[in-house]
């Protein structure tokens, strides 16, 4: 076989291969979500709003990764109809829809303002008034509260108070005493070092 | 003070429960699909063995099994014989169609050569097939029905009797 012969069915057969691989006709987008809404992207315009648009999209094969920042194959294939759908015209919108379509909402990385999703974007704000609320009212219920306590403060003077060597009369809480003062100081019937001292004071 | 905060409690953790009861009863390997009842996405292949073109379109008024595989799938092995089997068996009441998913022609041939076949295998190069059924990995089986909608789906490897319940539901 001669040189350009050979090279010639080089060709041919690399020809034929890739065309075995090409789908030749891949599920149409317009049957989805309609004719394109926005003009043909191509060059830098394309590459940035492909970009935004694959941020927003969950790879389904991956744990909370966008379709963007995932290398699994199902994401670059993701990403490729993307910009395939971009360079075609369609928008954002639609593009989000097409995916939803197949995928469901899951597929969306914020969920949708609307039926139960709402929920995800209302219950937060909710929650943090609901919890300022709460802060508030803590906050104005609090001098009461130490007005309470002001009743505590009367001065009860010192003969009137259980000495430090008396034990509880329940003899289960004499008991807890008696350990509490073991593990404190060493010994069951000891009392506190300043304790002590103020006794041999006097 | 005690019963306000008890009522606040239930408040927040019965709707918590419910919401978490709704689960209950749901197998957590399930896969929803917002598919069913849908027309399912046409498409047109070339069939691996014999590089002809295959259409979803050309089988309308008969039920069809969309079955996504690959070569390097292991629950897809396991179910390759069944599936060839009632393909066989059903003859032309029932179309089976292959869609080779993340694979090689090379790879898809061989794999066909070794185990069998009787039913197109069609290339899906650029997955964009599978995007378009929601197709999360493989085996996935979409039963489309004859007038063309999504009927049912099956993720995971299927049985003979799995295959029939399904196809009876694309038939009614």
């Amino acid at each position: 076989m001669t040189g350009p012969a050979a090279f010639l069915l080089v060709l041919l057969s690399a020809a034929a291969a890739a065309d075995e691989r090409r789908p030749v006709a891949a599920p149409n987008a317009t049957d989805v979500v309609g004719a394109p809404n926005g003009p043909p992207l191509s060059g830098d315009a394309l590459d940035a709003t492909t970009k935004e648009v694959a941020s927003l999209l969950r790879c389904p094969v991956c744990q909370g990764s966008s379709v963007w920042d995932s290398p699994a194959t199902m994401a670059v294939n993701m990403k490729h109809k993307v910009r395939e759908l971009l360079a075609d015209g369609y928008d954002q919108g639609q593009i989000l829809r097409y995916f939803e379509n197949s995928y469901g909402e899951f597929v969306l990385l914020a969920p949708s303002k609307k039926g139960i999703g709402l929920l995800v974007w209302v219950l937060p704000v909710v929650l943090l008034i609901a919890g300022g609320f709460i802060v508030w009212r803590v906050v104005c219920q609090a001098p009461a509260v130490a007005g309470e306590s002001r009743i505590l403060d009367v001065e009860i003077a010192p003969t009137e108070l259980p000495g430090r060597e008396m034990l509880p009369a329940d003899p289960a809480l004499a008991k807890y005493v008696l350990a509490v003062r073991d593990l404190a100081y060493g010994r069951p019937q000891a009392n506190s070092p300043t304790a002590a001292r103020a006794s041999e004071v006097h | 003070m005690n019963r306000r905060v008890l009522l606040i409690g239930v408040l927040v953790t019965v709707p918590l429960i419910g919401v978490l009861a709704m689960s209950f009863g749901r197998d957590p390997h399930e896969i929803r699909t917002p598919m069913i009842g849908r027309t399912a996405p046409s498409f047109t292949l070339r069939d691996v063995a014999t590089n002809k073109e295959v259409s979803l379109e050309s089988f309308r008024g008969r039920p069809v099994v969309v079955n996504f595989w690959a070569t390097w799938c292991a629950p897809c092995l396991e179910e390759h014989a069944t599936l060839v089997s009632t393909a066989r068996s059903l003859g032309s009441a029932v179309q089976f169609i292959g869609v080779v998913y993340e694979d090689t022609p090379d790879e898809t041939r061989e794999f066909l050569a070794r185990n069998g076949h009787s039913y197109p295998s069609l290339l899906d190069e650029d997955g964009q097939t599978a995007i378009a059924y929601g197709v999360y990995g493989v085996p996935e089986t979409f039963f489309v029905n004859s007038a063309g909608s999504v009927a049912a789906k099956y993720t995971g490897p299927l049985t003979f009797d799995l295959i029939t319940q399904n196809i009876q539901m694309a038939s009614k």
